[in-house]
């Protein structure tokens, strides 16, 4: 094909266009590995806070974990410790995009937290037709409990 | 042999009478800027839908159950969805498109690029449900059913995905032929109901449109407009056409053994800009003939109210035409077609016909200025063949040319004696029109000979 060479330049062009508009900020293959970066882009409303923050009371400690956008929606866990034992896991900040997300989300997210209390960390196993939102769970779970200390 | 209703002869214009009923609109000019836009557009779009899916991926995600298969399912379908897209809009016929790079051209890439859309909307539905499969611990043929149960629109995803898989297996050349045409061909407009079905799907549950309501706007846009161009350009236009002009053969008379020559009668045909060389398809609207459009060049610029082809019957439809009775309507789409006096970089022209290729000859020649000192060769099994014949020698005598008659069996007329007839053939823009192995031929000899790619011009006449 005659004209090879322009479509090539022109795909890597289109290629560039859309990584730049997409910005550094969501988690993304060419942002860099690791845990995702704060949100820049969320589907709805701002969320609050997108570092992970401890409350001391008591014994117990509670740290809430980053926020996944995991692009259905955007949620962060908060976690409870006493000691070493994780007490509580419950969803400090969720946004989903559509009505679906929303739905799965709260089905789901009630299995999750079972999952997480009687594996006693975050290496659950996800629900099957959420892989996304149980990722996004188990990711801000651990983020969180990083930042305890703990596991 | 003439007609009754439609003259051929050509009155060169004189100064002083100009004959009032050939009209000498060679149509609007092509604008070659128009294949480079087209394609750096094309090339944009296509590393754009990459990025999208680059963009909406993950280490994370990609490092879970079924995480590479997610994210290749996710580049696939949407590499392959764009390709459709493409594959949907070079056939649709968008006159300035089309008045660039040509129908046969723009078929011939449809034809070409087919295999890779299909294959990755193909991959995109084997490695997605995998994904999923492995993500959820279950059974590949047990995901399919959870999809088709619990995601919004994939019910018509799949139904989608099928009647694709059935159009390109259909299309395969080894079935094709065995298909008839009509089936072959009404098979294929169900790739358009398959992209309708299979859009929900798409901004419903891909990464990158949910949540992303700019990246979901523009793809509907971009389907959006895609779908009006074909309404437009592809129904809409020719259906225009057709009622404007209201053809209908008055007259069905022979040229040869085996040739003829249907005249239609139309109206408003002094607002039918066609260049001479071009063709249209042609859908004669009697008994067994209503449901196919043939392409036909016309063998002579239309004289209003009067538009002729010449038609040498090969195959049953071809046959078909010659028993064609006065006042059958006939149904229009075009004019399509490259092969005209636009397309000419020199001011010398060699114009080579073999069989009934001399149609779009004939119908070139008249736009041919007079000072293209045309060298035509005629190219047929036997002298009764020659159909036009007469009337090419006159349109080449009125620009002081050359007519070379080159008669006899194949095994004995040699289609590289071309460079004994026309030994300046490198310095002429050079036309070749008839069936596809005597163009093979003759193009591969005039390259040979040292013919510039831009300066070859050809049309093939299939079955």
């Amino acid at each position: 094909m005659r004209r090879a060479p322009a479509v090539v330049i022109a795909s890597a062009a289109g290629f560039a266009g859309i990584v730049a508009m997409h910005g550094a900020g969501s988690p993304s293959l060419l942002s860099g590995g690791g845990p995702s970066a704060p949100v820049s882009s969320p589907p709805t409303t701002a969320s609050p806070s997108t570092t992970p923050t401890v409350v001391p009371t008591g014994t117990s400690r509670t740290a809430v974990g980053t926020s996944e956008n995991y692009g259905y929606g955007v949620l962060a866990a908060k976690v409870t410790v006493r000691g070493n034992r994780i007490t509580d896991v419950s969803v400090a900040t969720i946004q989903t995009a559509e009505q679906y997300s929303q739905q799965l989300a709260q089905q789901v997210i009630p299995l999750l937290r079972n999952e997480v209390l009687s594996a006693q960390s975050a290496r659950i196993n996800g629900i099957s037709g959420a892989t996304y939102t149980s990722e996004a769970y188990a990711y801000s779970v651990q983020a969180a409990l990083d930042t305890l200390g703990v596991k | 042999m003439s007609s009754l209703t439609f003259d051929p002869t050509y009155a060169p214009h004189s100064g002083r009478h100009r004959r009032p009923s050939v009209i000498s609109r060679p149509g609007p000019a092509p604008r070659p800027v128009v294949a480079e836009v087209a394609t750096v557009l094309a090339g944009l779009g296509f590393g754009a839908c990459v990025a999208l899916a680059v963009t909406a991926e993950s280490w994370k995600q990609l490092s879970a159950p079924g995480g590479v298969a997610m994210f290749l399912g996710n580049l696939t379908g949407l590499a392959g969805t764009y390709l459709a897209l493409v594959m949907v809009l070079l056939v649709s016929r968008i006159p300035v498109v089309e008045r660039v790079l040509g129908q046969d051209k723009l078929l011939a890439s449809h034809r070409r690029l087919a295999p890779w859309p299909i294959s990755l909307i193909f991959a995109h539905a084997v490695l997605l449900t995998f994904a999923y499969a492995e993500a959820a611990r279950s059974g590949f043929f047990g995901q399919i059913g959870a999809f088709i149960r619990s995601y919004p629109d994939m019910l018509t995803a799949t139904i989608a995905l099928v009647v694709m898989v059935a159009v390109a297996i259909t299309s395969v050349y080894s079935i094709r032929r065995r298909l008839r045409r009509e089936m072959w061909w009404a098979v294929h407009l169900f790739m358009y109901l398959a992209l309708a079905l299979a859009f929900a799907h798409e901004i419903a549950l891909g990464p990158s449109f949910v949540g992303h309501p700019l990246t979901r706007f523009v793809w509907s846009l971009l389907w959006a407009s895609s779908a009006g161009l074909v309404l437009v350009y592809r129904f809409g236009l020719p259906l225009l056409r057709t009622f404007r002009h209201r053809l209908e053969v008055v007259e069905v008379h022979p040229e040869g053994p085996g040739t003829v020559s249907v005249i239609c009668r139309g109206r408003n045909l002094d607002r039918l800009a066609v260049a001479g060389g071009q063709f249209f398809e042609w859908r004669f609207l009697a008994r067994g003939m209503w449901w196919q459009a043939h392409p036909f060049s016309l063998s002579a610029r239309p004289r209003p109210p009067f538009l002729r082809i010449t038609v040498k019957g090969i195959g049953d439809y071809s046959s078909a035409v010659a028993r064609l009775r006065p006042g059958t309507r006939v149904a229009i789409e075009g004019p399509y077609g490259t092969f005209t006096t636009h397309a000419r970089r020199r001011a010398k022209v060699a114009l080579i016909a073999g069989g009934i290729g001399v149609t779009a000859i004939r119908s070139l020649l008249e736009d041919l200025p007079r000072d293209c000192d045309p060298v035509v060769i005629l190219r047929a099994s036997c002298t009764e063949e020659l159909a036009l014949a007469s009337e090419v020698a006159e349109l080449v005598r009125h620009r002081k040319g050359r007519v070379h008659e080159l008669v006899g069996p194949r095994s004995e007329v040699r289609i590289d004696r071309v460079c004994e007839l026309v030994p300046d053939l490198a310095n002429r823009d050079v036309y070749v029109s008839g069936p596809e192995e005597f163009v093979d031929q003759v193009v591969s000899t005039a390259l040979r000979l040292g013919v510039p790619k831009d300066s070859l011009h050809f049309e093939v006449y299939s079955l």
